[in-house]
């Protein structure tokens, strides 16, 4: 929606009282309140981003003893990310993608059997099953995470990636589902019906007809999850209380704490990392959540 | 919705029992498919609750298998603490402070998002980019950048005048709170503009040709045109926010541990020290319930605010 711009003729001023300033004042100051807007939220955005750069890639040593807002070639290195190769860190990621990987897998899953079941077959309480679904939106990991503990340790799930795995994915499914169920609702169920006609069987049908058109939804879904996953801490905290088994952000969080671990550089280095994902999403992906939020929100 | 075809006055016979329920072929392999779901729920989190109400009513000693039965002076306990209270009013004050700072400046950042005419596509990459940085990412960053040695937000602090050179302005009983919920905002502001988004770029462009042929200044057509149009969804963002705000742990458990001195000690904080450094699970499994309820409530107005029924029919 492009309001301004276009309608800036002279005779439009006339029509403004004399004590108000002209319609071009106005305009003007309009566009500069717009775009200083624009400015300074991305500054403010940007900023603490560009920090973690600009950190990510100095000489641990400088990081800790000059100050610079820029850059300078002679303290540039790579040598932070050596943080990757040894220590505890590696395995912290690598633990959070394997559940990150783990949620997702579940979540995409179930959702689209659970999505196309209710877009096509008629039962009673599917409303409120789905009111039912979005009571889980408001549950909160920190009271769900409480009584989790005694219970995953009693079953074995303590310390288990698979447990958090089964947590997180729960936390997922009301907006998963919904999705799912307002998407394949969308899509014509002829030719599912030609499908059947042709002689294939139901699953086939759903395999072949109906999750290739999904598409979109497989992918908001998907992000959705990955964004659950790899922010979580609460949940791998209370449920992955060994150092072993813990994902990224407990584990660092309590490297930092024991042991005074502040190599600022590395720190950096590492963040970045685990931000590279998530920005690239955001920046090739953004259509897809839109329409996903787009779905959730209408 | 469902078939009412069955819908007998036979009591007894067992395919009037299915019948009731509407069981049919049809409905069992749609129950089937949302099996799964509800298997997950019934794990995750029904029984949680459930157990957590149960474990209230004890006194368990975490590394001790012997619970001991106390009906509800775990409840008792609880009401009567003086944490209990201030880290509800803790809670309440920065669940408020989130939820003012996010709704003002998510909106903004939506309203101009969708008034530019270049520059759209990367400038709302870059406001979601905030929202899809990790949390554990958010708080490292802010760690740094408030490190008393290096951290730059610290140097501009105190060359401002704000805190002292020496003092962690995260660790400073004024400073800790404020600083939580501006460092929690900057993340989750942008859950209110994608929110808002999403419902300003559906409103049709022909109202404001209409309003400008009128002569309406854009004052006017936010008012008349824009804010009607996003009250209802403004409404469940500000809803969901104070909800999730109100149970937030991670962030304020980064960032300072509910220090210092209980400071940013909200009621999660509280509960989960309780748990696992008094070694109190019973008493912090009341909290939980308490906590519930406050969701639970949070639920009900979410319900009747943005009714789910109404979409299951468009």
């Amino acid at each position: 929606m492009s309001t301004p711009t276009e309608t800036e003729t002279p005779s439009e001023t006339e029509t403004e009282g004399g004590t108000q300033l002209s319609y071009e004042t106005r305009d003007r100051l309009y566009h500069l309140a717009l775009y200083g807007s624009a400015a300074l939220f991305s500054a403010v955005i940007l900023f603490p981003i560009y920090w973690m750069i600009q950190n990510a890639f100095t000489d641990s040593q400088t990081v800790i003893t000059e100050f610079s807002w820029l850059p300078s070639p002679e303290t540039v290195t790579l040598d932070n990310f050596g943080v990757l190769a040894a220590g505890a860190v590696p395995r912290y990621v690598i633990n959070t993608i394997v559940v990150t990987a783990g949620t997702i897998a579940v979540v995409v899953g179930i959702s689209l059997v659970a999505g196309y079941g209710m877009a096509r077959f008629r039962f009673r309480y599917k409303e409120s099953f789905a009111q039912f679904l979005l009571l889980g939106y408001m549950f909160s990991p920190i009271v769900l995470g409480l009584p989790l503990y005694l219970i995953w340790s009693e079953i074995g799930l303590l310390n288990a990636q698979i447990g958090l795995v089964i947590a997180l994915s729960s936390i997922s499914m009301p907006f998963a589902v919904w999705l799912m169920w307002k998407y394949i609702q969308t899509i014509p169920e002829s030719m599912e019906e030609s499908a059947w006609i042709a002689g294939a069987s139901r699953w086939r049908t759903f395999w072949d007809v109906v999750v290739p058109q999904t598409k979109p939804a497989i992918v908001a879904c998907a992000l959705f999850a990955f964004a659950i996953a790899w922010n979580d801490f609460t949940f791998a905290q209370i449920l992955l209380p060994s150092q072993e088994s813990t994902t990224f952000a407990p584990g660092i969080m309590r490297l930092i704490d024991q042991g005074g671990y502040t190599s600022w550089g590395d720190i950096m280095a590492v963040s970045l990392l685990m931000t590279v994902p998530p920005l690239l999403f955001a920046y090739f992906l953004q259509e897809y959540l839109l329409k996903g939020f787009e779905v959730r929100t209408r | 919705m469902a078939s009412e075809t069955v819908e007998s006055t036979a009591t007894t016979d067992r395919r009037s029992v299915r019948g009731r329920l509407g069981l049919d072929g049809e409905a069992l392999r749609g129950w089937a498919t949302v099996a799964p779901v509800i298997l997950l729920y019934l794990f995750v989190a029904v029984t949680p609750v459930a157990f957590a109400i149960y474990a209230s009513l004890f006194e368990v000693p975490l590394l001790n298998p012997n619970w001991t039965f106390t009906g509800l002076s775990n409840y008792v306990e609880v009401l009567t603490m003086n944490s209990f209270w201030s880290s509800l009013w803790l809670g309440a004050l920065f669940m408020i402070g989130s939820t003012v700072v996010q709704l003002l400046v998510g909106l903004w950042i939506a309203l101009v998002l969708n008034q530019l005419d270049r520059g759209q596509r990367f400038l709302t990459a870059v406001a979601f980019t905030a929202y899809l940085v990790p949390t554990v990412i958010v708080v490292l960053v802010a760690l740094f950048m408030f490190d008393v040695e290096v951290g730059v937000l610290h140097i501009a602090g105190s060359t401002l005048g704000l805190w002292g050179e020496r003092t962690f302005a995260l660790g400073d009983q004024t400073w800790a709170m404020p600083l939580v919920v501006l460092v929690g905002s900057w993340k989750f502001s942008i859950f209110v503009t994608i929110f808002t988004l999403a419902q300003l770029r559906a409103i049709p462009d022909r109202f404001y040709e209409a309003a400008k042929i009128c002569g309406a200044s854009r004052w006017e057509m936010f008012r008349d045109i824009t804010l009607p149009r996003i009250t209802g969804v403004l409404l469940i963002a500000v809803l969901l926010r104070a909800v999730f705000m109100f149970n937030k742990f991670d962030i304020i458990w980064m960032l300072t541990e509910g220090g210092p001195a209980g400071a940013t000690t909200t009621l999660p904080i509280l509960a989960y020290r309780t748990a696992f450094l008094h070694n109190d699970y019973g008493v912090a499994n009341a909290m939980a319930v308490v906590m519930f309820v406050f969701l639970a409530i949070g639920a009900y107005c979410y319900f009747r605010a943005f009714d789910p029924t109404a979409e299951v029919n468009t």
